[in-house]
């Protein structure tokens, strides 16, 4: 069978809506685009410093008048239940991340390196329990916690957390390991070392790249977390989120030390975001 | 191997699954915690919860309607910024950075700032909008409006996020396709439609399976911003368990409410995954 | 259908040129192939006459049309890449339909023409499955498919073949080369396998860091090197190379070295004697060394003692270290009996002995 040859008709899409317009004028648009973008995400953060760094008088037009002040950070640092709610948050993250991830790198490594009925429902296990809303088992955890006298306590609120971490990190965990290739263990084994010794002296090493990332984020998160604090915690062991919430929804008007608040509850996230965002994108692609 | 599994499953089986049958037990018995009698009476809670109109007619669709438009619009957001940060450009370093932003700040403190952006007098945008010639709008006493900025807080929070993903997605794409597809003629939106957008698929699947189970329970941004207010108009699904257990006192009907979320989600998210499983497949 | 001229053709990345002064022209419907080490800028020559790459310094012209600033969909040719690329996600039909249907064709001819192309590669009973359900070789012909719907002006091949396992690689091999037969195009196929470039081309181009070393049909290439890298880079094993000393003896030139002695044959002769008493490379490949004594005495034998064999089956090759160098002597007779360090006579086929200067590397000829 042959065909005739035939002319294509050549492709030749005219200039685009913005070339035919003005030329040049797609990239000021994409210009303008980069711009608004900028825009949307600093606002609000800038919003807000430069709130905190107002005195009271001049809080509700931020954007007229000159004078700045750091009176608000000396006021709120002043008041203890803040610096408290701090050094608690900072403990929570600190012993979180920790626990987490001793806890969750050897499930990670079994879900990765092994196959068989406990693995297989172990992966199911976290699975489900990653779907179930933290509401759901939060609310009966107080219950628990009262009950073992352990609420408004470091451990009352550590456990919880770690028992949410368990399900995602050992999943993130199984990809870190996923990735490593099993052979160099393998050659390990052949060269005297003991199935502990490979993991923890091969693979472990190898993985430390992708749990560096996820502890940064890992603390981040603990940090941040509001639900467990609000609900865990009351006087004796408050934590920043839920000391910041009742200012906003309790007394709702001195913008300028809630905004002093913020900012000092933000600084890890400040901090993270301009020094350690090559962990942040490692941990969040994962 | 079990000694491995050991520590988790044990974390795991005692802050987790045990107080999730301790709530299923509390949501059979009158457990009010000002008056704990409780007394076991069987399914009354949920009769309560399934009949009450607010739960029915406000508090599900409020939750669904903020599940679904959270994840397109940062679905589609998030595809864009990616799509720009894929193209070198001045400056492209410092968006990069900025996108991060919202990640790593607290979802309490983003709350705050919009709210506080936002603020009926004194917010920075509300003066700006009101400058601009727009009709003043009561952001945080109408029910639409709030709920609005609801979504839009979520979408902030999480548009980078789709980002960042999908840029990775994005960079990891072979190039020939694409160089095939500039031979056979194929126009920047065709090659869009028809081979990029084909190729991050399995990625965006996934993204938008996560990010739907995590935005079933938003509780932070809808606590701060509204509270469930303007008059329980805005509540979600873990706002009103919470709601009903802490303020109302009634904690019976809160794990009932909770536990019924659960329920929800374990069928949404099983159902979720089934359809992931069946759209990977056909999408290979 | 069409020729293609590149004049002085040149690429470079930031400061850093990666090919130089390019010039070739290639005939309607000549098939010719680019072939060099990996890094050499085949792939970046290729590319820039597809458009994929912009063209740093002079001119590539497509029938007649310099199409420097065209896009590539603009300058009618079309590629076959090394990993396929094809669209993971469509069926076969529709990725020898994509190309088309971007230039509005209407349904009809594209089911011909797709139909003309499957007769053609055999590919009709897999029209409806995904890329990932076919083998390399498959994949590979739905790719050649993708080309010949369209018609083009020219045909482009990034090393296609190098992604097969080696059987399905000789037997691609030999469809290509029906497949030119069939369909008559203007053909530059990129590889860096000798065998595809000697098999396949009506000319070769040997190309090495960015420069051409030599343009020609693939036994001129083969016979008459220009320089010793392209000596050594066409033929298998590689030509053998040592450096002799010119010396006059009873009237007759010979090349010396230690162990070795070899009497340059007459037509040599004269283009050596510029080069004096100066030492240069002696080449022969190793086809032109044979194992014995020749029938006459053509004062080209030596001795040598056997430190390498390689049984083929075949042929048997051998390796024997003359001058300090190893030299291989191929396509001897499987079945002779030989024994490891035993010394063995060879004689070298005059009417094949090369000549390089030991500077330059250039043939002398
Ligand atoms: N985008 C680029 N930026 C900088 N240098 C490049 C780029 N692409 C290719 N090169 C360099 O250009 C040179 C030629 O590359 P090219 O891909 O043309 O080689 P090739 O001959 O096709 O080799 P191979 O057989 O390995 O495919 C190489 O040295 C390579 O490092
Ligand atoms: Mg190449």
């Amino acid at each position: 069978m042959t065909v005739e040859p035939f002319t294509l008709p050549i492709a030749r899409p005219g200039p685009t809506m913005f070339e035919r317009f003005a030329p040049g004028a797609w990239r000021v648009f994409i210009g303008l685009v980069i711009v608004a973008v900028l825009m949307i995400f600093i606002a609000p953060v800038a919003i807000l410093i430069v709130t905190s760094i107002r005195p009271a008088s001049g809080i509700y037009y931020i954007w007229r008048g000159t004078e700045f002040t750091l009176q608000n950070y000396v006021e709120v640092l002043q008041q203890p239940q803040i610096l408290h709610a701090m050094f608690n948050s900072f403990v929570m993250a600190t012993l979180a991340t920790v626990v987490s991830l001793g806890v969750t790198v050897g499930s990670g490594y079994m879900l990765s390196r092994f196959t068989g009925r406990i693995q297989k429902t172990w992966f199911a296990t976290i699975y489900v329990f990653r779907t179930v809303p933290y509401i759901s088992f939060v609310l009966p955890l107080y219950l628990v916690t009262t009950n073992l006298r352990i609420y408004d306590t470091y451990l009352g609120l550590l456990l919880p957390h770690i028992a949410v971490h368990v399900c995602f990190f050992s999943w993130l965990m199984k990809g870190f390991f996923d990735s490593i290739n099993p052979s160099m263990e393998h050659a390990a084994l052949i060269d005297g070392c003991t199935r502990w010794g490979a993991f923890r002296r091969v693979a472990l090493p190898s993985a430390m790249p992708g749990i560096a990332a996820l502890s940064i984020l890992s603390w981040l998160w603990t940090w941040n977390e509001f639900l467990f604090a609000l609900i865990l915690t009351g006087q004796r062991t408050p934590m920043i989120t839920s000391t910041m919430a009742q200012f906003v929804t309790e007394t709702g008007t001195e913008w300028n030390l809630m905004s002093a608040t913020a900012v000092l509850a933000m600084l890890p996230a400040l901090l993270v975001t301009i020094f350690g965002q090559k962990y942040v994108i490692r941990g969040l692609r994962m | 191997m079990l000694l491995l599994v050991a520590p988790a499953a044990l974390v795991l089986v005692c802050f987790q699954i045990i107080p999730i049958f301790i709530g299923m037990n509390a949501s059979f018995r009158d457990w009010s915690l000002v008056n704990p009698a409780k007394t076991w009476i069987g399914l009354k809670h949920y009769r309560d919860v399934l009949s009450d109109p607010v739960f029915l007619y406000t508090v599900l669709p409020n939750t669904f309607m903020l599940m679904v438009s959270s994840v397109v619009l940062s679905l589609a957001s998030g595809l864009g910024l990616a799509l720009l940060l894929n193209k070198p450009f001045f400056g492209r370093p410092v968006v990069r950075t900025v996108i991060l932003l919202p990640l790593t700040v607290a979802p309490v403190i983003t709350a705050t700032m919009i709210r506080w952006s936002f603020n009926d007098q004194f917010g920075v945008i509300t003066n700006l909008l009101s400058v601009l010639g727009f009709p003043e709008i009561g952001w945080l006493s109408d029910k639409w409006p709030s709920f609005s900025l609801i979504i839009l807080t979520d979408v902030w929070i999480w548009a980078p996020w789709f980002t960042i993903i999908i840029l990775a997605a994005l960079q990891g794409l072979p190039r020939e396709p694409f160089e095939a597809a500039q031979i056979d003629a194929s126009g920047k939106w065709r090659t869009f439609t028809h081979i990029t957008l084909p190729m991050l698929k399995p990625v965006i699947i996934v993204c938008v399976l996560i990010r739907s189970i995590d935005a079933f329970r938003t509780f932070d941004q809808v606590w701060i911003l509204t509270g469930g207010g303007p008059a329980r108009e805005t509540e979600v699904f873990s706002v009103y368990a919470y709601v009903e257990a802490f303020v109302h006192l009634d904690y019976g009907k809160g794990a009932a409410a909770a536990g019924l979320g659960a329920l929800i989600m374990l069928v949404v998210g099983i159902g979720l995954y089934k359809l992931v499983n069946r759209l990977m497949e056909v999408s290979r | 259908m069409a020729e293609v001229i590149l004049k002085s053709v040149g690429k470079a990345y930031g400061s850093h040129p990666v090919v130089h002064d390019v010039s070739l022209t290639i005939a309607d419907n000549e098939f010719v192939v680019l072939v060099g080490p990996s890094g050499c800028g085949k792939s970046t020559t290729l590319r820039m006459v597809a458009g994929l790459e912009s063209i740093s310094s002079g001119t590539i012209q497509i029938g007649n049309k310099v199409v420097n600033d065209l896009p590539p969909k603009d300058r009618d040719i079309a590629m076959v890449f090394q990993n396929y690329a094809l669209y993971q996600h469509m069926t076969v039909y529709d990725n020898l339909a994509f190309g088309l249907r971007n230039r509005r064709v209407d349904e009809a001819t594209i089911k011909k023409e797709v139909e003309h192309a499957t007769n053609i590669l055999g590919l009709a009973p897999l029209l409806s499955r995904k890329p990932f359900q076919l083998s390399g070789g498959q994949q590979q012909r739905v790719a050649l498919g993708r080309c010949i719907v369209r018609h083009p002006q020219v045909f482009l091949f990034d090393e296609p073949l190098s992604n097969l396992d080696a059987k399905l690689r000789a037997q691609m091999r030999i469809e290509l080369k029906a497949l030119r037969e069939r369909v008559a195009t203007t053909s530059i196929y990129v590889t860096h396998d000798q065998v595809e470039a000697m098999t396949l081309g009506d000319r070769v181009v040997v190309m090495k860091d960015g420069y051409i070393q030599q343009v020609g049909t693939p036994l001129d290439i083969y016979n008459r090197p220009k320089n010793r890298f392209v000596a050594s880079f066409m033929g298998s094993p590689a030509m053998n190379f040592i450096n002799v000393d010119l010396i006059e003896e009873g009237g007759r030139t010979r090349a010396v070295a230690k162990d070795l002695s070899i009497a340059v044959p007459e037509r040599q002769v004269a283009s050596l004697s510029g080069h004096g008493n100066r030492s240069v490379i002696l080449g022969i490949r190793p086809e032109h060394i044979h194992l014995g004594a020749p029938a006459e005495d053509l004062g080209t034998t030596f001795r040598g003692e056997l430190t390498v064999t390689e049984q083929l089956g075949s042929e048997l090759v051998v390796g024997t270290k003359v001058a300090d160098t190893l030299i291989m002597a191929s396509r001897i007779a499987p079945e002779t009996e030989l024994k490891l360090h035993e010394h063995a006579p060879f004689w070298v086929d005059p009417k094949a002995i090369h000549f390089f200067d030991s500077k330059t590397e250039a043939a002398i000829r």
